[in-house]
């Protein structure tokens, strides 16, 4: 048999280009024709869909209660289609008491059993549409074959696992997550990992405080943020525990939890970590500030104003210019400090929220000279500042 | 004679190489968008969108007189879908009324914010904020001439992990945020980078600063423009970022990972392409660091940009973005074969010399000694017009092959008549368009080896509610 370049060589130039010529216009063609096929097999396909969709749906009550039995819809692959995915829409949007019909439907059909067998035995792309239509149906016989998606060898499959898992919203769900991780045995992203635990964890945050015991370095991280998101008041001394870690994102993240938690020991804690060493713990602590009803945290916030940071000064001016009652006193407060930094993104704030005229209008009607004086102090110091800014960024902006 | 046979064989082998190089990328786009779609089957924007743990984007939005639609562009900007989203605008020394049209919609009021030059800018003047839009950020600052500094100045504002560099007359759909964070959402560890597809605006029925409806232009400069664009987009760009190697992220949309931005000193202010300098020297940076890296391409986030209506604009635009990819090439020449810089320095980097910059030069050269060997009898007149009707055939099988891909990804011309006028077009795009086109080239090639850097201006015909009227 002749070898290809000798029948190339044979063709000679002219017949090689023809060839290719003629390779081109068919490429050319079938391309044309795929475009035109392809439309026209979506359009009727689309049609055709949203027709079964109004057929489906006029009788969806008898569907689901099993008055229509399955073997009607169940063996045609576009109504089986169409019935699987309203069902889940429905699993996904329905309160815990319209559950169980669904489910039930599900189960008989003999849907959630296809979708496990998908889920075990089908490969790439098949499988994790499975994976994750699985995790849709929020059924605790589906958690077995999502946890075996763990242990792919495919990282898309093992974050639609986690995925998956996640959308279970089910406690359980969490744990063989957290086992893996824990033992260092689940390589996946960590947003795919936080958001599975938080969806599986809300009902139950105490779980990741267990596992937080045994957890070290970034996992241990990456659990506090979790629990940062789902703290509530009943985790009580955990959350102080982790406040006073030797990781410095355990505590922002202890501060963050604290926001969520106003209780007792809330401001003792936050008064800590905002004089902690890291200032992103000391901005989390000040945006916890924020969120909790309680003067004490006047004192705090107006350390905070004077912090090295300006991230966190900036915060704290943010969170002190909106406690609209207190805000003469807090003005009074903040000239006193003596720091034209604070000072600075004090005003800037109260400008920002509308407050600087009111606060104005306040003192120019309490004819009080000391207070007037006050003012003037402060416009003063204000405009020493914007130059002090000025300087500060011809500065840093060096050849300029 | 002997020359224009040598010179002949040289450019038969330019030519199939270079039409091999883009079926090959053609071929790996196509099975890369399929992938995708699969993906994006299984991926639920809302979760992302609701998600405490999605990261905060920047919007960089640099405006120099932009006075006739800046508020509509901030507006639509805030209006983005993405949970937790900062805008900050940076008006770079306009003479028009930008800033007032702004602070007159949105109340904006000085802010007494401590601005750190970390990436040094021209001075800025002032910074405002909202009281109606915590979001909004304005920056007020002296003009440098060049689009990069206003960048610079908007990442040294930036308070999120990601920027985001979006033209002020640009409209990016109301999803394309969270579409483009797919692409570093699915590993954020290495994803430092990632490029949306910018497409083309003229025609387009616009209402509140948002695409309505998706029509072709009128006008068969615009048309070619829109298949150029398909296929810059969907074909190269998609190609190369499958292998790591992709070369430039576009300006008008792309979002980057703000401390790499800072440590490789941001965009190079006065560089004619910024947006390809930027992405050049992020792949020298983290090979040089020995970092593992992704820098991707996602084909469905879409920035809606308006391209030029007339020769002229069109002309400088093109000498532009060829002034652009020299002033990014020359600088990074030492990467060229280096080991350390693996297949950037190997393959696409040599790859934009001779395929990109020098192509011009080539084509140029080509047709003179073509014609001239044909003249002479050293090429048979037959042999010529196959090996042209080949050319012409190939170039136009890519240019549709780029047409199928955007029926495969958002399929956004749904009208029978529209695709079958953009299939129509394809036959067009490389007579004589894409002759123009060199010629173009060329002039941006003479004008930067004269020292001319300038932008020069494009004549817009501004977002209308209606393109027909």
């Amino acid at each position: 048999m002749e070898s290809v370049f000798s029948a190339i060589e044979k063709l000679g130039p002219a017949g090689l280009v023809l060839r290719a010529i003629l390779g081109s216009l068919l490429g050319i063609f079938l391309l044309v024709g795929f475009i035109v096929l392809r439309r026209w097999y979506r359009a009727r396909y689309f049609r055709r869909r949203s027709e079964r969709t109004v057929a489906l749906r006029a009788r969806w009550d008898e569907i689901v209660s099993g008055k229509i039995p399955p073997t009607d819809w169940r063996f045609d692959p576009l109504d089986c289609d169409i019935v699987e995915s309203i069902l889940l829409d429905n699993i996904e949007m329905s309160a815990p008491d319209g559950l169980p019909p669904l489910l039930n439907c599900l189960r008989v059909s003999g849907l959630l059993d296809m979708l496990i067998y998908e889920a075990r035995t089908a490969h790439s792309w098949k499988q994790r549409t499975a994976l994750l239509a699985l995790g849709r149906t929020r059924a605790r016989e589906a958690i077995p074959a999502l946890v075996a998606g763990l242990d792919s060898r495919s990282a898309e499959t093992r974050i639609a696992a986690i995925r998956a898992l996640g959308r279970t919203a089910i406690t359980e769900a969490a744990i063989p997550i957290l086992d893996r991780i824990v033992d260092g045995q689940l390589d996946a992203p960590e947003r795919s990992v936080k958001n599975s635990l938080a969806n599986c964890c809300r009902s139950n945050p105490e779980i990741l405080v267990r596992y937080l015991e045994q957890a070290r370095g970034p996992v241990r991280e990456l659990l506090a943020r979790v629990l940062a998101e789902l703290a509530s008041p009943g985790l009580g001394e955990e959350l102080l525990v982790l406040a006073a870690d030797a990781l410095p994102e355990v505590r922002a993240s202890a501060a963050r939890a604290l926001g969520n938690t106003n209780t007792s020991y809330t401001l003792p804690a936050l008064h800590s970590l905002a004089n902690d060493p890291e200032w992103f713990v000391r901005l989390r602590a000040v945006v916890a500030l924020g969120e909790i009803e309680n003067v004490g945290k006047i004192r705090i916030l107006l350390r905070s104003l004077c912090d090295a940071n300006r991230h966190v000064r900036q915060r704290a001016a943010w969170v002190l210019a909106r406690m609209e009652p207190q805000l003469e006193q807090i003005l009074d407060d903040v000239v006193a400090t003596n720091d034209d930094y604070a000072l600075q993104s004090f005003i800037s704030e109260l400008e920002r929220s509308g407050a600087i005229e009111n606060i104005a209008g306040l003192i120019a009607g309490s004819g009080e000279g000391s207070v007037q004086t006050t003012l003037r102090e402060v416009v003063e110091r204000a405009k020493k500042s914007v130059e002090l800014s000025g300087k500060a960024v011809a500065v840093a902006a060096g050849a300029h | 004679m002997r020359f224009l046979a040598i010179s002949n064989a040289i450019l038969f082998i330019y030519y199939v190489f270079s039409n091999v190089i883009y079926l090959g990328l053609l071929i790996v786009a196509i099975s890369r968008n399929v992938r995708h779609h699969h993906r994006l089957g299984n991926f639920r924007f809302e979760l992302i969108k609701a998600s405490p743990f999605t990261p905060p984007i920047t919007l960089i939005v640099p405006a120099h007189n932009e006075e006739r639609s800046i508020v509509s562009s901030v507006g639509a900007l805030l209006g983005l879908d993405y949970p937790a989203l900062e805008v900050i605008v940076v008006n770079d020394g306009s003479s028009d009324a930008t800033v007032d049209k702004l602070q007159k919609a949105y109340d904006l009021r000085t802010a007494r914010i401590l601005y750190i030059a970390d990436i040094a800018t021209a001075p800025v003047r002032a910074i405002y904020r909202s009281p109606l839009e915590p979001r909004l950020f304005v920056l007020d600052k002296q003009g440098a001439g060049c689009k990069a500094d206003a960048i610079n100045a908007g990442i040294n504002a930036a308070t999120s992990p990601y920027v985001c560099v979006v033209d002020a007359d640009s409209i990016l759909e109301r999803e394309s945020l969270v579409r483009i964070m797919v692409g570093v959402l699915s590993d954020p560890d290495r994803v430092v980078a990632v490029g949306g597809i910018v497409r083309v605006l003229n025609g387009s029925r616009i209402v509140n600063n948002q695409i309505e409806q998706v029509r072709l232009p009128k006008r068969p400069i615009e048309v070619l423009q829109v298949i150029e664009y398909l296929r810059a987009f969907l074909v190269g760009r998609e190609g190369w970022a499958t292998f790591n190697m992709l070369p430039i992220i576009s300006g008008a949309f792309g979002i980057f990972r703000r401390d790499l931005v800072k440590q490789v000193g941001g965009f190079r202010t006065h560089a004619v392409g910024e947006d390809l300098d930027l992405v050049i020297r992020m792949h020298r940076h983290l090979l040089e660091e020995h970092l593992p890296y992704h820098i991707n391409f996602i084909p469905d986030p879409t920035c809606w940009t308006e391209v030029p209506t007339d020769l002229k604009s069109l002309a400088r635009q093109r000498a532009r973005w060829h002034k652009g990819l020299i002033d990014a090439l020359w600088p990074n020449r030492d990467m060229l074969f280096r080991a350390r810089y693996g297949r950037v320095g190997w393959l696409v980097l040599p790859y934009m010399w001779i395929f990109e910059f020098l192509a011009p030069v080539i084509e140029l050269v080509g047709y003179i000694t073509i014609v001239l060997a044909m003249v002479l009898g050293v090429l048979s007149r037959a042999f010529f017009m196959q090996f042209l009707l080949f050319g012409y055939a190939f170039a136009t099988l890519i240019s549709i092959g780029s047409v199928l891909l955007e029926e495969m990804t958002v399929r956004r011309y749904s009208d029978w008549r529209e695709v079958a006028r953009l299939l129509l077009y394809c036959l067009f795009e490389h007579f004589p368009y894409r002759q123009m086109t060199m010629v173009w080239r060329l002039q941006g090639l003479w004008q930067y080896l004269r020292g001319d850097l300038q932008w020069g201006a494009m004549k817009r015909v501004g977002i209308s509610a209606d393109p027909s009227g």
